[in-house]
């Protein structure tokens, strides 16, 4: 049950047999795919290095190098002093964890009524809740950002979390998942008096959980990443998300290239130390889902 | 939700079965309509907003005024937008031309590596989890013409001149375009590798068997059973991809602002209805701009859906 619920379980490494083992073909294709690996790093390194450069903001080597000169903090310092930081990373936990529970929550419900419920117009709300897949984001968003600044959410946790609590893609994804689960388990607790909210909260969500997690890593990153709806509503630098704050911060700072970079390794520092961890997971999600971050 | 508390009810028939009915029915309302406020006040209403506001003009002092066409042939008339509309285009063009055949080799690659493919696979996925923001921001000095992370390399190589990159809006190989592809080429290689490999994966040995007793070399069953084998996956990217970039924002909003600079070379049709909008509060226009933009995007999403996402949601189980 758990391994046919989980959709990562198709992404098993399989090779093709039969092809000889060819050592000069293995070596050459180590050496494209480490050199495509450097590029892939040296970006990160060399931000690295120039945000601990002190020089790096009056005069940077016209050869780039990848160790500071001059290692300090002191670019940190004046980012965290141009920038609360902490209350930025405070927010941003805010706003992406309260937005993701919703986000699940809401989406189970709908995808738990769609999948084993019987009532008048089902199919209708379902395609409704669908066709809501075909409106891309910005399409709305002024309307939306209007609508904000008339009920006077501006600048408030709310006006970030409210429009993101439940959508299409979840609700879908959901349904499916329930669908698959046999009707005689509800079915079995229902005989036994358990309520149809009951049963949803302790038979159904613990048997979605690959997909719930799934579901949570995507939005978790899209919620994290987005720099569009917080720049509509928010102006007030303590109500700022850190992808917001690196945004505004990285462009007033232009020509303090070391503090700009050391901003950025603060707001990104803490999320490639997370995916290392999680990193199977992470793919997996992204890939099952087939939807990008 | 409660179990029944009121003694059964006696009256037979049709009543009481839709009386049942109803009942049994009401509990699912409770489920689906939590969810179904949140849909019609945030994306319904909005959206709606969005149509209403591209035909009407608002009158100062309040109220508004039908315009029928007026603001679309204001918009079609707007050269801006046009060059927003072809900036997205382009951009969006040469960014899939560039990666999926550079991530299809890169993916066979790892494929068959027998050694690091673990370690390749989460370094060439690290700048995915990176905010595109964050990219820009760094490519912002990587491509920093005088001192920057590239062209101080390349003067190491001895290039001269050197390209101006991002300082430079007019359609060249070396332009603020290019920066901008290259920019996103790095970003995004690592989910294109991940997709095109779990494409590869799902390929059955047995073509390859055959084509290995058949006596062709890794190389020509790459061609000849791979490549023709990957065309779901390259559909599934093109129609993805394509949405993506229509929608692209963030790195170029981090990288030019909401007008694009240098010289609009790097506006794209979200920043053109975002700056319309919320920097110049042309409502009218910007929602304009809006509908033309949820007409192509939908045009592009049916062909996906109909053709061939329907499929691939059915098999996320």
């Amino acid at each position: 049950m758990e391994r046919r619920l989980d959709p990562a379980s198709r992404v098993a490494p399989r090779r093709p047999r039969l092809l000889p083992h060819d050592w000069r073909g293995q070596a050459g294709m180590s050496i494209v795919l480490w050199i495509g690996a450097f590029f892939m790093v040296i970006p990160f390194v060399w931000m690295l290095t120039t945000s601990l450069s002190r020089k790096a903001d009056v005069s940077m080597p016209r050869t780039p190098s990848l160790w500071p000169p001059d290692p300090s903090l002191f670019n940190y310092m004046i980012a965290t002093d141009k920038l609360p930081i902490l209350r930025l990373y405070l927010n941003s936990l805010i706003v992406v964890g309260a937005s993701t529970a919703g986000y699940l929550f809401f989406c189970s419900l709908a995808g738990y009524a769609f999948a084993k419920g019987r009532f008048p117009f089902k199919s209708t709300l379902f395609i409704l809740f669908l066709a809501t897949l075909f409106i891309p984001f910005e399409t709305r968003m002024i309307p939306l950002y209007l609508f904000m600044v008339q009920v006077h959410l501006t600048n408030t946790y709310l006006a970030l979390i409210l429009p993101f609590l439940a959508g299409g893609f979840g609700t879908f994804l959901m349904r499916q998942t329930i669908a698959n689960i046999p009707d005689e388990l509800v079915d079995a607790a229902r005989v036994d008096g358990a309520s149809e909210f009951r049963i949803f909260w302790t038979i159904i969500l613990p048997l979605c959980r690959p997909t719930l997690a799934t579901l949570a890593i995507l939005n978790v990153i899209w919620r994290w990443n987005d720099v569009l709806w917080p720049l509509l509503v928010t102006s007030d630098t303590d109500m700022y998300t850190v992808t917001q704050g690196l945004a505004l911060e990285g462009h007033s700072q232009g020509t303090y290239t070391g503090v700009a970079l050391a901003t950025a390794v603060l707001a990104i520092g803490p999320v490639v130390v997370a995916y290392l961890f999680l990193q199977r997971y992470v793919i997996r999600s992204v890939v099952s889902s087939g939807v990008k971050g | 939700m409660t179990p029944e508390s009121s003694p059964p009810s006696r009256d037979s028939g049709v009543v009481a079965r839709l009386r049942r009915a109803f009942r049994g029915a009401l509990v699912w309302y409770g489920f689906v309509l939590p969810p179904l406020f949140l849909i019609l006040v945030f994306i319904g209403y909005p959206t709606a907003i969005a149509f209403q506001q591209s035909m009407f003009t608002e009158v100062p002092g309040g109220g508004q005024k039908f315009a029928g066409t007026y603001h679309f042939e204001r918009l079609l008339g707007d050269p801006v937008f046009w060059g927003a509309l072809g900036n997205t285009v382009l951009l969006g063009v040469a960014f899939l031309v560039i990666i999926i055949p550079l991530s299809t080799v890169l993916a066979s690659m790892l494929n068959r590596v027998r050694r690091g493919a673990t370690p390749l696979k989460v370094i060439y996925f690290l700048p995915q989890l990176t905010s595109s923001v964050a990219i820009a921001i760094l490519f912002h000095y990587v491509f920093q013409p005088d001192w920057g992370l590239l062209n101080g390399t390349l003067r190491l190589l001895g290039v001269n001149p050197l390209p101006l990159w991002l300082a430079e809006p007019r359609y060249t190989l070396t332009g603020s375009r290019a920066a901008a592809t290259i920019l996103a080429v790095w970003a995004g290689l690592g989910y294109f590798i991940i997709v095109v490999l779990a494409g590869l994966q799902s390929i059955p040995n047995d073509l390859y068997d055959a084509a290995a007793i058949d006596g062709a070399s890794p190389v020509q069953s790459w061609w000849y059973v791979t490549l023709p084998s990957l065309r779901p996956t390259f559909i599934f990217l093109i129609i993805t991809g394509t949405i993506d970039q229509l929608a692209r924002f963030s790195d170029l909003w981090t990288l030019g602002g909401p007008g694009g600079s240098p010289a609009r070379s790097l506006q794209s049709i979200v920043m053109y209805i975002f700056q319309q909008g919320f920097v110049g509060s042309d409502f009218s226009l910007s929602a304009a701009a809006a509908v033309v933009f949820f007409v192509i995007v939908l045009i592009v999403t049916s062909i996906a859906f109909w053709g061939f996402l329907r499929r691939e949601f059915s098999a996320v189980r």
